[in-house]
């Protein structure tokens, strides 16, 4: 085919592919070098002993997980990690079911006001939400869902607005051809039959998107979270917990090795989960990445 | 339009349960019988340090004050919390905030005003007044009236240094230590840019003031500030030394003694001094701040030095108020600070525990109290100061003329007037000043209008013969009155002990008649 | 430029095309302005037009309704039950009942579990409250007490919780008149009213969307919609700062905060100019940090995706692992890095590539770029894993007749690559957009302690080079101001600026346009 064009530029073909992979090589390996490296550094962190203070070397002097035990020891981490993973569980469920239920009925049904919705959630979701925290604070703190209560606060919280995040997931759907229903709307079934029992299987990958999307979140949120839990260690997620571990320099420079120790613990369920769910993952954000 | 009514419906129950389910205004506990017997259960939370054994320590005090007042059980949930923010984290809801907690001297006034502090009675003001030192109580007082407890004497500044490098010689001279670290290739960190708390040293060094009055509500009503004045040019000079050197760092954190380019020099407090010996080893050194010369004349750089102290949250139970005084009047007397002293370093407020031998000879608190000399009392300061004078420093960092730094600091007056700016009624409002209700002409006292022209002080005051007062318009000495009853006359000297309002009447002719009204 | 046809567009060049492209768009924008501007008149207009339908409407079934139809004017779902529709009918009834109890409950705030009636709380809601929180002395106990009055936070929720269901109670009893009406008309035709049964039945086939939708939408309703209309009435107020509402009660100022916001009698000089200078900022950084993000996560997804390139997997997997440490570690690791006295300067130093250390984060030229170099660091992984899974999706014969045509890589990347992707992805391009507007994580992190730019300051406090309009409200709500209402009032004006760029751009879209199109 186009042999006689390439050529012609008077390179064999094999020889310009060849320096063009050790080149893509080169740059690739580059990048995952600069990409990783404070990955790295932050485990080298974890695992220095001979101080708990920033210090400007990389590779410790003093290798142990000293560090690792002083979080459960000195500190409520345990307590902060499980609250964190009841919050990500119920949330990955709730969200889930929220974010499916809103997605399905803005792409495969027709009714009034649709578009309206759709605008209004795009709209509303432009309001920087971070400064309505203040209000939810206190609504919550009406319903007695803060301080030692803020783990059901919390999955209230993320979970209530979360069908404003459909998006994605709409953008998935829009792709499963329509005719699916209607040829199984001919033979009968209701519209909540060919949601159960035909769409939805086929729509895995967003499913599996979605929950891991609604797992992470919980894991980085420390604003929200910092202000339902309202100082109460009980109450705390991970991310809050570490955070006011070293909120001043005296504790930031006697728990800085802790604090990196805690950020390597809380990234092993988030990368298990994502390798494990990688191959989903993609799938459901490029399908819905196209109407998205 | 048939089936709508069912998501409607559902909206609605969740409308309702919303409401329902929240009380506007939470139960409030019955007064208490306030008869003096505080026998009973009481469950509070306490906020301390957020420092490693802090949380135990405090648990242990309680249960010791448990064990000397039977009757009294207290079931007390202690959080740790850095003293910088938990104020902050009582003011985002004053309501769900701790009943007892410690806080850093410059959010007092933030404090009061949100009514987050519970004023001391007579009888707990007394025994503060009388254990701890002047500084101390006056730190915990707004407008001459004690809203909270000392906890520590120790919160200011000096300087800590690497031995091996900083010559025995320099360490008089600013200009001779940025030398030193300069040819040594090390920093120097010190925070000036970004923290006012550090910068207003230079300015206290060339004789500059800050005094800030407010009233007896923790309203900042006046500032005689000098910042803006030819020693305030001579202090943005002597702070462009440090800036403008090569080996300045904009930090007060001793880590810096181990970062990647080590410091040399890091001006910090007390609570450092554990970590900077751990990261400078056997050259760990420190000192009073040094000098600076500005057209040969030697400036000694000044300091704030403060306090920490723990407050009670108004509640509207008497009798767990009581019990929460009584708490932290324990928890800040002599014994407890030592103990505090022995196990974090922590400088105490309280004459007794001061007296102390091992106290007197801490290594840390020995370079403070050499400092302290330079040192000025940190006063009541309005808040947005803090963020103000960071500003002159910001400036003097890229100024290259006098009259840029001028500008600078013309530019830090105009915003302090600014938090002034007052309304037309706090303009045309009257107050009572002098030394009345243990101030020094620093307070004023509202006075409500009572008919035209005619206009009672809000609180009874009692005097005793010989106290001075006058009272004035918009907080400001433009309109005020004394004994005369003449514009801008003589003070109004009492003639008689006794509970007093103020009352003014202004006349026609643009005199006015004051008088005292019995209570 | 008038449209092209296909024939004559397919002669064009690639700038050529690039540049036409580009002038559509740019024609369509003041078209659909103008026609998004038609849809809310005719929305608008429309509205009116209904509600005046929807009066006579009712008007007229009360004239030919029977007896049944006219009780239920008065007792919601009374016509329901006469009529058979049982359920229906209670469900109604049971909200006027809630509802009138619900509406005329006195004050009873004061007692245990007690709530205060509707009425009350609108009449509250006038003024925010008028009963000023005040303080007791209990001589027996010697201890100040809290009296407490009105929450004027509490008033204001509460109050607008109370309007919203006076808005429901209007549509149902609006919804419980027309059912009367169309049953009537169905049994003046002889048919049969839907019992319970088919009710549910038809919420799971016909009118499933509403099933789906209820929970959902309730849930933004409560904890979207409801606080994102709370601070819009707080622009209206004076809630920050000293009036917290619980000891100070805050009450409506009209539209003083946006006066004050663009100079009109305001204090505050510098306001207007803080705010257009941040605003500026903020979309410089929305618009490089998204597209620099996607260009580059583009770019990396073709480069492991090239022919020839071993361990695909692995390199994908090395990216994707910076995802998995929350970027409150990460971030401020990297932040250090950079740091005057960090380990780049230091490397930096070593190499002898620099002379002095950079002061990355204090040069805001510097630190800007290195923002949103570092924002790469995070974004690229997310777009490698999305661009790689769209890039399998363009069909390979697309790119087999380019080759034959000659085109080299480049040109295959701008020809069919890149308008793929854009066209794929230009939703996701826009909430990425809007996302990067309010990024509040990488901006604070990164940049949260730097040192304030003195033209930036104002009476909400001081802002840095770095803030965007987000952590400039952070920092305006947290800081010693506490300054609710003007951060309210720029959160008003964020969302106006975002939503209107955004609703353009969103209809202008080819994607969004030909929605149907895909299915």
């Amino acid at each position: 085919m186009s042999k006689n064009v390439k050529t012609s530029h008077g390179l064999g073909l094999s020889a310009k592919n060849k320096i063009g992979n050790i080149i893509a090589h080169v740059v690739i390996v580059t990048m995952c070098f600069i990409w990783v490296l404070p990955f790295v550094g932050i485990l080298l962190e974890s695992f220095r002993m001979e101080t708990t203070m920033q210090v400007g070397y990389l590779i410790p002097k003093d290798f142990g997980i000293g560090n690792y035990i002083a979080l459960f020891e000195k500190t409520n981490f345990a307590k902060w990690y499980t609250n964190t993973l009841i919050v990500g569980i119920f949330v990955s469920i709730i969200q889930t079911f929220t974010v499916l239920c809103v997605s399905y009925t803005l792409s495969r049904m027709r009714f009034k006001g649709r578009r309206f919705l759709m605008n209004m959630m795009l709209v509303l979701g432009m309001f920087p939400g971070f400064i309505t925290v203040i209000v939810l604070y206190n609504i919550l703190s009406d319903l007695n869902m803060t301080g030692v209560n803020a783990v059901p606060g919390l999955i209230l919280l993320y979970t209530a607005s979360s069908g404003m995040g459909y998006y994605v997931a709409k953008g998935f759907f829009d792709t499963i051809s329509k005719s699916l229903d209607e040829a199984a709307r001919i033979d009968g079934a209701s519209r909540a039959q060919v949601m159960f029992t035909i769409i939805l299987p086929l729509a895995k990958p967003i499913v599996i998107y979605t929950i891991l999307t609604a797992f992470m979140a919980p894991w980085g949120d420390f604003m929200t979270a910092a202000y339902i839990a309202h100082n109460t260690s009980e109450g705390m997620n991970v991310a809050v917990g570490i955070q006011n571990m070293i909120g001043s320099q005296m504790s930031l420079n006697a728990h800085y090795t802790h604090f990196c120790a805690a950020g390597v613990l809380v990234a092993i369920p988030i990368t298990i989960l994502f390798f494990a769910l990688q191959k989903y993952y993609v799938e459901g954000v490029t399908g819905g990445a196209v109407k998205g | 339009m048939k089936k709508r009514i069912t998501s409607i419906l559902a909206l609605l129950v969740a409308c309702m349960t919303l409401l329902t389910a929240c009380t506007g205004n939470p139960t409030q506990n019955p007064s208490g019988d306030s008869t003096g017997d505080l026998k009973g259960t009481y469950e509070i939370t306490v906020w301390v340090s957020e420092i490693d054994g802090m949380k135990e320590l405090t648990e242990k005090q309680i249960d010791a004050f448990e064990a000397a007042n039977p009757g009294i059980v207290i079931n007390a949930t202690v959080e740790g919390i850095s003293e910088a923010n938990s104020a902050t984290q009582m003011l985002t809801s004053v309501e769900d905030g701790a009943d007892l907690y410690c806080f850093a001297q410059d959010q007092l006034a933030r404090l009061v005003i949100a009514g987050a502090l519970n004023k001391l009675g007579d009888g707990a003001a007394a025994t503060v007044k009388e254990n701890n030192d002047a500084i101390s109580v006056g730190a915990a007082s707004v407008g001459g009236v004690l809203y909270c407890y000392p906890l520590t004497s120790d919160n200011g500044y000096y300087m800590y240094y690497d031995k091996s490098v900083i010559k025995e010689s320099s360490l008089d001279s600013l200009e001779a230590i940025i030398a030193d670290c300069e040819a040594a290739g090390r920093n120097f960190s010190y925070e000036l840019a970004n923290n006012a708390w550090y910068n207003a040293g230079f300015f206290f060094a060339t004789g500059c003031v800050s005094d800030w009055t407010t009233d007896a509500e923790g309203n900042f009503t006046s500032v005689n500030d000098t910042f803006n004045s030819d020693a305030g040019l001579i202090a943005l000079k002597g702070m462009q030394k440090v800036l403008k050197s090569k080996a300045h760092v904009e930090s007060s954190n001793v880590a810096d003694f181990s970062a990647a380019i080590p410091s040399a020099v890091v001006i910090s407090g007390p609570w450092a001094s554990k970590d900077a010996q751990a990261a400078l080893g056997e050259n760990y050194a420190a000192t009073d701040l040094p000098s600076f010369e500005v057209d040969g004349k030697s400036y000694h750089i000044g300091s704030f030095s403060g306090n920490k102290l723990m407050g009670v949250k108004p509640s509207t139970d008497v009798k767990k108020t009581a019990v929460l005084n009584q708490l932290a009047l324990y928890l800040t007397n002599g014994d407890c600070q030592l103990e505090r002293f022995n196990q974090f370093g922590w400088g105490p407020s309280n004459l007794k525990a001061q007296a102390n031998d091992a106290v007197k000879n801490d290594p840390a608190l020995v370079a403070l109290a050499k400092q302290s000399e330079f040192a000025k009392p940190q006063p009541q300061i309005h808040g947005s100061w803090w963020d103000i004078c960071k500003l002159p420093a910001v400036a003097a960092k890229d100024a290259t003329t006098d009259d840029e730094l001028k500008a600078a600091l013309a530019k830090y007056k105009t915003d302090i007037d600014a938090l002034f700016e007052m309304t037309e009624d706090q303009k045309q409002a009257w107050s009572v000043i002098g030394t009345v209700n243990g101030t020094n002409w620093d307070t004023d006292f509202a006075m409500e209008k009572e008919s035209d022209n005619v206009y009672v002080s809000k609180d009874v005051f009692a005097m005793t013969a010989g106290m001075e007062f006058k009272v004035r318009q918009g907080a400001s000495w433009d309109v005020n009155f004394g004994g005369d009853g003449q514009p801008g006359g003589a003070n109004y000297i009492v003639e008689a002990d006794g509970n007093y309002k103020v009352k003014l009447t202004i006349n026609a002719d643009g005199t006015a008649v004051l008088e005292l009204v019995a209570q | 430029m008038k449209k092209l046809t296909t024939a004559e567009y397919s002669t064009l060049n690639i700038v050529q095309k690039l540049l036409y492209n580009i002038w559509r768009f740019l024609c369509a924008i003041p078209t659909t302005a103008i026609s998004i501007g038609k849809g809310a008149w005719n929305g608008i207009a429309g509205f009116f037009k209904g509600l005046g339908f929807e009066v006579v409407d009712t008007i007229n079934t009360f004239r030919k309704g029977d007896w049944k139809t006219r009780v239920s004017f008065f007792i919601m779902g009374f016509g329901n039950i006469s009529r058979g529709q049982i359920l229906r009918g209670i469900m109604l009834l049971l909200f006027q009942i809630g509802y009138v109890v619900y509406m005329i409950l006195p004050d009873l705030d004061g007692l245990p579990g007690g709530f205060s009636g509707g009425l009350y709380r609108l009449k509250k809601f006038t003024t925010l409250g008028d009963v000023v929180p005040g303080e007791q002395y209990d001589p027996i106990l010697d201890t100040y007490i809290r009296v407490d009055g009105d929450n004027s936070f509490d008033i204001l929720l509460y109050g607008i919780l109370t309007i919203l269901l006076c808005f429901v109670f209007v549509f149902l009893w609006r919804v419980n008149v027309k059912q009367n009406k169309i049953a009537q008309e169905l049994l003046a035709k002889g048919k049969k009213l839907p019992k319970a049964k088919d009710d549910i039945k038809n919420l799971l086939d016909g009118q499933f969307h509403k099933t789906l939708l209820s929970l959902p939408l309730i849930g933004i309703t409560c904890f979207t919609v409801l606080p994102i209309i709370f601070m819009i009435f707080v622009a209206f107020t004076n809630y920050g700062g000293k009036y917290d509402g619980y000891s100070n009660l805050f009450t409506w100022v009209g539209l003083d905060n946006f006066k004050e916001l663009f100079n009109m009698g305001g204090s505050d000089s510098n306001l207007a100019n803080a705010f257009g200078r941040i605003l500026g900022w903020t979309m410089v950084w929305a618009v490089l940090a998204t597209f620099t993000n996607y260009f580059l996560g583009i770019l990396v997804a073709m480069l492991i995706n090239k022919k020839g390139v071993k361990l695909k997997k692995l390199w994908r997997g090395i990216l994707v692992l910076t995802i998995a440490i929350p970027q409150f570690v990460s971030l401020l690791y990297v932040s250090k890095l950079f740091a005057a006295n960090g380990l780049v300067n230091s490397f930096l130093m070593n190499m002898g590539w620099t002379d002095a250390a950079i002061d990355f984060w204090g040069t805001p030229e510097i630190g800007r770029v290195l923002v949103v170099i570092i924002n790469i660091w995070i974004g690229i992984p997310y777009l490698m894993l999305m661009a790689t899974g769209i890039l399998m999706n363009i069909p390979a014969d697309m790119y087999e007749s380019a080759k034959i045509d000659g085109a080299s890589g480049f040109q295959q990347f701008t020809k069919i690559t890149l308008p793929y992707m854009m066209f794929v992805t230009g939703p996701y391009l826009l909430t990425s957009f809007i996302g990067n507007i309010n990024n509040f994580n990488v901006m604070f992190l990164l940049t949260g302690g730097s040192i304030p730019n003195p033209e930036l300051s104002t009476s909400g406090g001081s802002a840095t080079d770095y803030d965007l309009l987000i952590t400039w409200i952070y920092s305006m709500v947290t800081g010693v101001t506490s300054n609710y209402k003007l951060s309210a009032v720029i959160a008003i004006m964020i969302f106006v600026v975002v939503a209107t760029l955004s609703v353009i751009v969103y209809n202008v879209m080819p994607s969004t346009r030909n929605e149907e199109d895909f299915q």
